[in-house]
């Protein structure tokens, strides 16, 4: 009998039979009117897609009854995560069905704009809205000044972000920015400076003993964040010999608290404990001299940098962690094969970040723990149908010739790829150029970036600007028009994870219910905009698939057949291979580099002063923080909880209630402080206070913690959101906003953890 | 059902799994103010210690399913009683809402669905009866003024073994099928050949306030 047979048979006759059962000894009443009707219709398919609440991607499956998503779940064949889902994930079905999600185009009509401002939006037509986009930006080619486009992106799937960025290039404007600079491109650059990948780092958790995670919340925010939830397990008892993992930290996080050791330190100090550590670890020659002796180069100037200046005792001072200590997990990391040392956002968004990372790092080269089983791995991408190139007209190469406007590749930021918390500075001075439209899609930048203000001013400002997302988030606040696109579920895409898993996956992103209302697929909104556009912008997005079913399909089908992709909803490539020195360094040497020649060569040819080898080489250098240390004491570390959903939004119940679990509370934001400290300033627990640093305050509750730093004010982030939504709008508060502005010099990472704020009761 | 502490890391997908598949009403801010809001499987945490040495444990609270099980012998109704197997379960028809059981409860596993359903703004009215993957939803419209609890996933379980699966392994409740970490563990522990036997069998292990002699059904592994 099969399913549906089966389910009409107990809706007819065997229901009582069968719940009878169940309950034993009382009898179950016979089905209402309303539900035969319902079970006489039933219909149920479960569908092969993929979850975008992070960066993570994981695939899933999602059950649909009666053209309704009610279950979402792991998919089984995905190997990145091994069919395990977050709680992100679950939360899905309540971004589907945010009952406040928009559905249909707006048009602002108050000409006014700024926080507070009520835009008065009255609904439009689809096709009024994309040929007033389209007359826009043909008009700006017309002109030829194309560069006058900016585009923002946030959390997108692969698939529009392939497609963005044709848009861009096929248009010709050098400002595509997407919120990267926000995140931890410091990581990126302390690879690239040690074996020339500008990524994040790959690990292979599966076989690794000794983990020793500075600032990295593996089971909080780290990428790919479910793959880590799943290693967890594996490596702690589905393995012979337990993995150790030691958290450096200033907060006690929740990995913190799962971990075998929690070492607080002085915020800012993560690159001089991972120099002393070399330092130990090179004294006593603990070190993997086969590896370090074969394949690196700049080692004996390391080795001379560590030894001679960063003795545990000297370090200590730095750190606030003993001597003793400092000694012991030196040896245990080196002595405990295969070691990783990851590092998170709390070591690394700092001024002088890359270096901590890029210190960090060489740990990992300096027991042998790169490209080898429980090391560092290299991720490998999908390699996905290539696209014919673009169409290049006169006037797209002359746009992109222009300098970009968040100024990488500039002096001030030599070796960024985007630094986005620049755009803000450069729109209110118009700098190189002014802006005369902007596109934003899924971007929340307002909410996520330090610095709100300039945000809040510089969007103001802007002549003409379409948003794109589901939702009315805090940018879309400051729109022209908005445009709703679909969420995950219900639109084409593919997809695959951030580094992590070494092997290559994609997964595809198939509609498991139709789009609600007149949502369309961004995918689908360019398609359009660029036949609008005509010429060579029409051309570039001519064969690739004329939509977004058609697109995926083009760029998928030379790896996986199109229907057992969408019945297996992934493709998983060979396996990993390991040892590949001779071919995967990227470094001038073609060998790891423990002093920096791809940062040599690049700041040849854009500083004018030629630095010594330090400037090369992993060092640490005294945090530089943003306020006087009299006048505020203390040092604000902002955190992301696991179940602060990365697309722009928060008004989803599920991931609300259950948003701060060390303290079994959630719909608020909490300033955790030392109890100690606390005390000292005269507070008292769970008291509303303002927490003030020199550029702005917010007012939150106090909460006093052992798990803190006694120098530190920790903040989660995720809060505090102001646009729209019964469940997010006015709750609690976000640290963002009296963040200073302060970048790495390097990757022109943003830097989160340098603002000093002092705290008294509100 | 054992949960390793070792393993655990804290997510609460548990919960969120929990809420996804038994369509648990979501609270609110006000919810949480008045200690009302229902949680079927409850992630709390505990704190010892003082900086720097601090240590807290995060604990993943289903309904413990005791053999002793207090709610059973205070509830005036007969409205939740412990089945052969060992779930204990609630009838949302004979319960009165007296909230005695969750007076009597020594784990705060039981809520009182104090709310309206036409209130709950993710509520899914299409949903058909058979609402479940695995097997059929005894209660098909839940009904406020009563006292809800995890029930093991027992829908999922009794279809499971009307279709001869092996329950534990082909079949398990949500939050255990949803842990990423592969942290929990169904089964049956009258069968020593089974997954949790050996589980218990192999390294130390606590229940939750033993002294009461509940005899509860949900095991901790230790660290």
């Amino acid at each position: 009998m099969d399913r549906r047979k089966f389910l009409k048979w107990s809706a007819f006759t065997g229901a009582a039979v069968g719940a009878s059962k169940i309950m034993g000894q009382f009898n179950v009443p016979e089905a209402s009117p309303l539900q035969k009707e319902i079970q006489k219709s039933f219909e149920e398919k479960w569908v092969a897609t993929s979850c975008l609440n992070c960066p993570a991607r994981c695939a899933t499956r999602v059950r649909v009854v009666n053209g309704k998503a009610v279950k979402i779940t792991g998919n089984p064949l995905s190997q990145v995560s091994e069919g395990k889902i977050c709680p992100r994930a679950h939360v899905g079905l309540q971004v589907l069905y945010d009952p406040e999600r928009i559905i249909t185009p707006f048009k602002r009509t108050n000409s006014k704009k700024g926080r507070g401002v009520d835009p008065k939006w009255v609904p439009i037509s689809w096709d009024q809205a994309l040929s007033e986009v389209t007359n826009r930006l043909r008009k700006l080619r017309e002109n030829g000044e194309p560069h006058k486009l900016l585009l923002f992106y946030g959390l997108n799937t692969v698939s529009t972000e392939d497609m963005i960025l044709r848009f861009a290039e096929a248009f010709g404007t050098p400002n595509l920015i997407s919120g990267d600079g926000l995140d931890s491109e410091a990581e990126k650059s302390g690879n690239w400076m040690a074996d020339g990948h500008y990524a994040h780092t790959a690990c292979d958790l599966d076989h690794t003993n000794y983990i020793l995670a500075f600032g990295a919340d593996m089971v909080e925010s780290s990428k790919p964040l479910s793959r880590f939830l799943r290693k967890w397990g594996k490596f702690r008892r589905e393995k012979p010999n337990r993995t150790k993992v030691v958290v450096i930290n200033p907060r006690y996080s929740v990995t913190a608290a799962k971990a075998d050791e929690w070492i607080p330190i002085n915020p800012g100090a993560d690159g001089a404990l991972a120099m002393a550590i070399a330092h130990v670890i090179i004294s006593e020659e603990l070190y993997d001299r086969t590896f370090v002796k074969g394949w690196t180069v700049g080692f004996d100037f390391y080795k001379n940098l560590a030894l001679n200046q960063y003795a545990p005792k000297e370090v200590s001072r730095i750190t606030g962690i003993e001597p003793e200590a400092i000694q012991r997990i030196a040896r245990e990391f080196a002595r405990t094969q295969p070691a990783l040392a990851l590092r998170g956002k709390e070591a690394i968004d700092w001024p002088e970040g890359s270096f901590t990372s890029y210190a960090i790092f060489c740990l990992n080269a300096l027991v042998g723990s790169i490209d080898v089983p429980g090391g560092v791995i290299y991720q490998e991408s999908p390699q996905y149908n290539q696209m014919p190139p673009w169409v290049e007209d006169d006037i797209a190469k002359k746009g992109k010739a222009k300098p970009s406007l968040d100024l990488h590749g500039s002096n001030k930021f030599p070796v960024a790829k985007v630094v986005t918390n620049q755009i803000p500075e450069s729109l209110l001075e118009n700098v190189p150029y002014p802006i005369e439209v902007a596109i934003g899609f899924n971007s929340n930048f307002v909410m996520s970036s330090p610095g709100a203000d300039r945000w809040d001013q510089a969007l103001t400002k802007l002549p003409y600007y379409v948003h794109l997302s589901p939702f009315i988030s805090e940018m879309a606040l400051y729109a022209d028009l908005v445009l709703p696109s679909t969420t995950f579920l219900e639109e084409w895409g593919y997809d695959h994870s951030p580094p992590g898993s070494g092997f290559a996956e994609a997964k595809i992103k198939q509609p498991a219910v139709s789009p609600r209302g007149s949502a369309r697929a961004i995918t689908d909104i360019l398609f359009e905009i660029a036949r609008g556009l005509k010429g060579a912008v029409a051309q570039s997005f001519a064969n690739i698939g004329d939509h977004a079913e058609g697109f995926v399909k083009f760029r998928t089908e030379k790896l996986i057949p199109w229907k057992e992709l969408l019945k297996k909803g992934t493709w998983i490539g060979k396996n990993y291979e390991y040892k590949k020195y001779d071919r995967i360094f990227q470094t001038p040497s073609k060998k790891f580099e423990f002093s920096s020649g791809n940062l040599k060569a690049v700041l040849a040819k854009t500083k004018k002063e030629k630095g010594n080898g330090w400037d090369f080489s992993p060092h640490y250098k005294e945090a530089k923080f943003l306020g006087d240390q009299e006048k505020f004491p203390l040092i604000l570390l902002p955190y992301q909880p696991l179940l602060a959903v990365e697309n722009g939004s928060q008004n989803y119940p599920w991931a609300q209630e259950i948003f701060l679990p060390m303290h079994g509370v959630g719909w608020e934001t909490l300033a955790e402080i030392n109890s100690e400290t606390a005390r000292n300033l005269k507070l008292k627990d769970g008291q509303l206070v303002w927490v003030e640093s020199p550029f702005k305050k917010i007012k939150v509750k106090v909460k006093f913690s052992e798990g803190v730093h006694p120098g530190v004010v920790a903040i989660p982030s995720g809060q505090g959101h102001y646009s729209y939504g019964k469940w997010q709008k006015g709750i609690g508060a976000n640290p963002n906003e009296i963040i200073g502005v302060d970048y790495d010099s390097i990757s022109g990472q943003s830097a989160f953890f340098n603002t000093r704020v002092k705290v008294y009761k509100a | 059902m054992v949960i390793d502490q070792d393993k655990c890391v804290g997510c609460q997908a548990c919960s969120t799994a929990c809420k996804n598949e038994n369509n648990v009403p979501h609270g609110s801010p006000d919810d949480q103010r008045m200690r009302r809001d229902i949680f079927w499987n409850k992630v709390i945490a505990v704190t010892n210690g003082k900086y720097p040495r601090v240590n807290t444990e995060i604990i993943s609270m289903p309904c413990m399913h005791c053999d002793h099980a207090p709610c059973v012998t205070v509830c005036p109704a007969k409205a939740t009683y412990r089945r052969e197997d060992g779930i204990v379960v609630q009838d949302f028809r004979r319960c009165i809402g007296c909230k005695y059981c969750i007076v009597a409860c020594p784990y705060g596993a039981r809520s009182f669905n104090s709310r309206e359903q036409e209130e709950k703004e993710y509520l899914r009215p299409d949903l058909a009866p058979e609402r479940s993957v695995w097997g059929q939803w005894p209660f098909p419209t839940r009904t406020h003024g009563v006292v809800e609890k995890c029930t093991f996933c027992f829908h999922r379980i009794d279809r499971g073994v009307k279709e001869g699966k092996k329950i534990g392994i082909e079949v398990v409740p949500a939050c255990v099928e949803d842990c990423p970490a592969g942290a929990r563990k169904f089964g049956d522990l009258d069968d020593s050949t089974s997954e949790v036997s050996r589980l218990l069998s192999s390294r130390g292990w606590i229940r939750l306030r033993e002294e009461l002699d509940t005899k509860c059904k949900v095991y901790y592994l230790l660290r």
